[in-house]
């Protein structure tokens, strides 16, 4: 009895082994083997191509702009776009992205280094496994990407300090509220420091502070500077939300009419404090642009579209535009409502 | 009996020994004093320091600080603390904002957030008092999952919220009997919290819950229904915090009170409160969030470079608790001598 038993189990077994391999079977004759699809045009990729945008601290407003042009791009080409990118101000856990993205073998990685030493190397070991990379607002110049679009920090910090000279008539006292320690910012500093001592020797720049992306503490930072600097004619925070807060010290003391303030990106508080005429100016980079042409590009390259020299690869030399400038644009009252 | 006879019968008498004895009790005269010190070495350093315009503006900046401090006082008392409550701000000023601008009348708004608030503290409140998991985990998560809920809710943008009606705007900018309305409001929690603190008996049974638990229970106390009622204080002081600061920036930033938590910790530290439950007055709490930003605001009218401040502020942090902490035990060494 129990032999009986027995055999039908392992015939029940062996039925379901078998019936799980010829479904096994049937299924991989199924599968699309997508890679070998060959576009009936060269600018219809597949769905199944993944072209990744990675950043660092991934939640900021100041990506939304780049990740759209670059989502945009992505539609028009039918490809997949993912972002993505280490959440904190960390170049460990951006490495460390990267090389997960890496891993995932994607058809193209666009990527803004956080430190351009620390992320040379990943960037080099995506390069030579065949990936296409190209870095944008923040460069990584050794790292043997094909192309870097932006248009440096150290330049929006230049338009900004032009704009503040602008507004306060080329002479005056000014302060900076910045988040010293990262990189970009301090490019920004630099950018308006140096500016300012070549062209603008009649402003000086009283104060330095830290507005560390909060607006309650970079309130209190610029509601400090108001005191201790009753002459102050202008102030230039380097991210919007230290912005807002300045705006905010700034109305607070009633000294809306002596105190000019530019700030930096294009998120809603920012725009609505221009258009109430608290906040002067603000130096929008193009980030939409960023993220659109660095699609285009690494499409071009995925898909060998570009051959402006023989043999490129082989050569070392980038069939790209090695560096694309995408513009700063200075955001005013008169122009504001084109950027909501 | 000449005079020197007199004082030593002075010192052995009952009256002196109660005097020096309340004086010494009076746990929060050594953080008075060092503030009474620190305000005097910088108006020598500089004449901007006590200006009224000056002492205003700091005193709106750290009332946000302040009404969270009023809660974290009473969450160490009973042996716990929150590390949630800077995520606990800036989800209820999302969430306020959000419902704003879909449409929702701003006080509406409002009491929905601080509902939000509420619901965080409840839970913090269910897994640390019922369930009995440890403080610091569990606000640690609440910590990552509010501040979380309020990315996700603003996409990481913050919101801004063009013209809000005059009344709300009226908690931002509009002043109580001369004095700023979110200042007005964070003294007047701050001195109900104090009183409460000190004299009603059910919310006195933190101390009991704090200094030892299992007596606490022993005596009849509910040591749950206690820490419920403590972490949902501390997250409603939290929502009220981001409510106040979103009425004074009319911006509802997901990065609202990032980094609070250990401020508010710390000024309450120094003001008298242990880390090991059983101590603390709200008192003392405010005076280290007033100490706090006084240094803070010091380093800033001094010009201090940026890449020293937090270095100095930290040394200046350890100096000030640890001369609070020596003359604290010198007095009870005293009271020990006396008797």
């Amino acid at each position: 009895m129990m032999n009986i038993k027995k055999n039908i189990l392992y015939g029940f077994l062996i039925i379901f082994a078998l019936s799980i391999s010829l479904a096994g079977c049937s299924g991989s004759n199924n599968i699309d083997s997508s890679s070998n699809t060959v576009s009936t045009h060269p600018l219809t990729g597949s769905p199944n191509e993944e072209y990744y945008m990675i950043t660092f601290s991934s939640g900021l407003e100041y990506w939304k702009g780049c990740y759209k042009g670059f989502e945009d791009a992505g539609k028009l080409f039918g490809i997949k776009t993912v972002y993505t990118g280490s959440p904190q101000y960390d170049v460990n856990q951006q490495v460390t992205v990267l090389e997960q993205v890496i891993a995932k073998k994607p058809a193209g990685i666009a990527i803004t280094a956080m430190n351009p030493d620390a992320l040379a190397a990943p960037i080099k070991k995506a390069v030579d496994a065949g990936i296409p990379v190209v870095t944008f607002d923040a460069d990584s110049p050794n790292s043997g990407r094909y192309s870097f679009l932006g248009t440096g920090n150290e330049y929006a910090g230049t338009i900004a300090a032009r704009t503040m000279a602008e507004l306060i008539g080329n002479e005056g006292e000014v302060a900076l509220i910045t988040l010293p320690g990262q990189y970009n910012h301090e490019l920004r500093v630099e950018g308006f420091k140096k500016t300012l001592e070549k062209e603008f020797p009649n402003i000086k720049i009283v104060a330095i502070g830290n507005g560390k992306s909060d607006q309650t503490e970079a309130a209190k930072v610029a509601a400090g500077f108001l005191q201790a600097h009753p002459n102050i004619k202008g102030i230039f925070a380097t991210d919007s939300t230290s912005g807002v807060g300045v705006a905010t010290a700034v109305k607070e003391t009633n000294r809306l009419q002596d105190v000019k303030i530019v700030s930096f990106d294009t998120d809603k508080g920012t725009l609505d404090a221009i258009k109430q005429g608290i906040i002067s100016a603000s130096i929008a980079q193009g980030t939409y642009n960023m993220g659109y042409w660095s699609m285009n590009f690494l499409y071009q390259l995925k898909h060998d579209l570009i051959q402006p020299v023989d043999k490129w690869k082989e050569k070392n030399i980038t069939p790209l535009p090695p560096n694309v400038d995408t513009g700063v644009n200075v955001i005013t009252i008169e122009n504001v409502d084109a950027f909501y | 009996m000449n005079l020197f006879e007199g004082i030593l019968n002075l010192r052995e008498s009952k009256k002196y020994n109660s005097v020096v004895r309340s004086v010494a009790s009076f746990r929060e005269a050594g953080i008075i004093l060092i503030i009474f010190i620190v305000c005097f070495i910088l108006s020598l350093l500089t004449p901007h320091f006590l200006t009224r315009d000056n002492l205003i503006t700091t005193a709106i900046g750290l009332s946000a600080d302040g009404i969270m401090v009023i809660g974290m006082t009473v969450a160490l008392v009973s042996g716990g603390f929150d590390l949630s409550v800077g995520s606990i701000m800036g989800l209820s000023g999302v969430t306020a904002g959000i419902l704003y601008l879909e449409g929702m009348n701003i006080w509406i708004a409002c009491i929905i957030a601080l509902i939000v608030g509420m619901v965080c503290g409840l839970v913090n409140g269910f897994f640390i008092g019922i369930v009995g998991l440890n403080p610091l985990i569990t606000t640690l998560g609440m910590m990552g999952i509010a501040r979380g809920a309020a990315y996700v809710l603003t996409q990481g943008s913050p919101l801004s919220l063009f013209a809000i009606p005059k009344s709300f705007a009226f908690l931002g900018e509009g002043k109580i009997l001369g004095i700023p309305v979110i200042v007005f409001l964070f003294f007047a929690m701050a001195i109900i919290g104090d009183f409460l603190l000190r004299r009603s008996e059910p919310i006195r049974r933190v101390f009991y819950v704090g200094s030892n638990e299992k007596a606490a229970i022993l005596s009849g106390i509910n040591a749950s229904k206690v820490k419920i009622g403590v972490f949902i204080l501390t997250a409603t002081l939290s929502s009220i915090a981001g409510i106040l600061s979103l009425a004074r920036f009319t911006v509802a930033a997901p990065t609202a009170g990032v980094g609070s938590e250990l401020r508010v910790i710390s000024a309450a530290v120094i003001g008298g409160a242990s880390l090991n439950g059983g101590e603390g007055t709200i008192l003392g709490a405010v005076l280290g969030v007033i100490l706090l930003n006084i240094i803070s605001n010091g380093l800033i009218l001094l010009n201090v470079s940026v890449y020293w401040q937090d270095l100095i502020n930290g040394i200046i942090l350890i100096i000030a608790v640890t001369f609070d902490y020596i003359s604290h035990k010198n007095k009870l060494k005293r009271l020990k001598l006396n008797k």
